[in-house]
């Protein structure tokens, strides 16, 4: 399987020293326990078919790869892939997109909170 | 900063950014016992530092904790006393929880309600949320709850682009994103099996029409380059 415009495959990886991680053989029930949830969640029996789960992770995996490539292909383009890349690829797509931007404004406003929340923790500290 | 925070919302959000060396954020949805013995000895400044990893991850903590020191001052604190608030609300519709960590010691402050969140929106909320049966609650919380694991996609994504930079908010927004398309192939999945008037759990076969569709639908990317030999 070869794909041109990335030297390296799902299957196999070059250059890393671990390469336990690297070859990502495409392991079964990667995602398994939390898709179970997940399925559920959005409508699923609270017990989905294995066979359901696995289905399913493996046309996410897949998605997330096909997602992943154009995202690379666009941000060659630039340099070096970002988030900028991924938000293009689904600006069609209306509530992603708004989900995307809520999640990002979120981990924002999170780093803050941890900042001040840090600062804050100090300050007690000295007090006591 | 956005202050228009669903407090559901803000629990599932805190769940997904808790620090990646924190144990919580992964176990999120595991037996959470060494999260709860921690919770429940330690006392004053730990409990505060606890509410951290904890808050990230409850729907909703259930204890108050009337020792705890001045927590007003930050606004994450704002945040998580609202998920307190409506959280609380929650559990009294509903104990029965899988994860344990609904039962674990977070403070609540139900006095501090973050003005600026949409009023009439959270009202809502609350209005469809004290409507629940058993069941739909919990079928909302594993909704608001489950989350892809942000290291295995980290670990995928470093795999496929084969650059070791992924960054954290790649990261989320890529559990994000995998977990709407998951979300739209159950649906469509559902969708097919009350067409074909089947019932039941959904078997691959409603999920694979339901890919097609979504494909037709122009929304699963298509590949530029075949997929010759898998």
């Amino acid at each position: 399987m070869s794909n041109p415009s990335t030297g390296a495959s799902s299957k196999s990886k070059l250059g890393s020293s671990q390469p336990s991680e690297t070859s990502f053989k495409r392991k079964r029930g990667v995602f398994q326990k939390d898709l179970q949830h997940m399925m559920y969640g959005f409508g699923d029996d609270p017990n989905p078919l294995p066979e359901t789960v696995a289905l399913v992770e493996d046309i996410v995996v897949e998605y997330v790869t096909d997602l992943a490539h154009k995202a690379q292909d666009i941000g060659s383009k630039r340099g070096k892939l970002s988030v900028e890349d991924f938000l293009y690829l689904i600006r069609k797509d209306l509530p992603k997109l708004n989900r995307c931007t809520e999640l990002l404004s979120m981990q924002e406003e999170l780093k803050q909170a941890r900042k001040a929340f840090e600062v804050d923790e100090e300050k007690l500290g000295t007090l006591e | 900063m956005k202050q228009s925070k669903d407090p559901f919302e803000a629990a599932l959000e805190e769940q997904e950014e808790s620090p990646p060396d924190s144990p919580v954020g992964e176990d999120e949805l595991n037996s959470q016992t060494p999260n709860e013995a921690q919770n429940q000895t330690d006392g004053g400044q730990n409990i505060l530092v606890d509410d951290d990893d904890d808050d990230y991850d409850d729907l909703g903590p259930t204890i108050k904790n009337p020792s705890h020191p001045s927590s007003s001052s930050t606004p994450k604190l704002h945040s998580t006393s609202v998920n307190a608030s409506v959280a609380a609300a929650v559990i009294n519709k509903n104990k029965e929880y899988d994860d344990d960590e609904e039962e674990e010691n977070v403070d609540v402050e139900l006095s501090k309600f973050p003005s600026s969140a949409d009023p009439t929106k959270m009202a809502k909320m609350q209005a469809i949320l004290s409507q629940f049966t058993e069941d739909q609650m919990s079928r909302y919380e594993s909704f608001r709850r489950s989350a892809l694991q942000k290291s295995n996609m980290r670990r995928l994504l470093v795999s496929i682009t084969g650059s070791q930079k992924i960054s954290l908010p790649m990261t989320i927004v890529v559990c994000g994103i995998a977990k709407m398309f998951v979300g739209e192939l159950v649906e469509k999945a559902r969708m097919v099996m009350t067409e074909r008037k089947e019932s039941g759990p959904i078997r691959p076969c409603h999920i694979r029409e339901a890919y097609r569709r979504l494909k037709l639908e122009g929304k699963v990317p298509k590949r530029s380059v075949q997929r010759l030999f898998r």
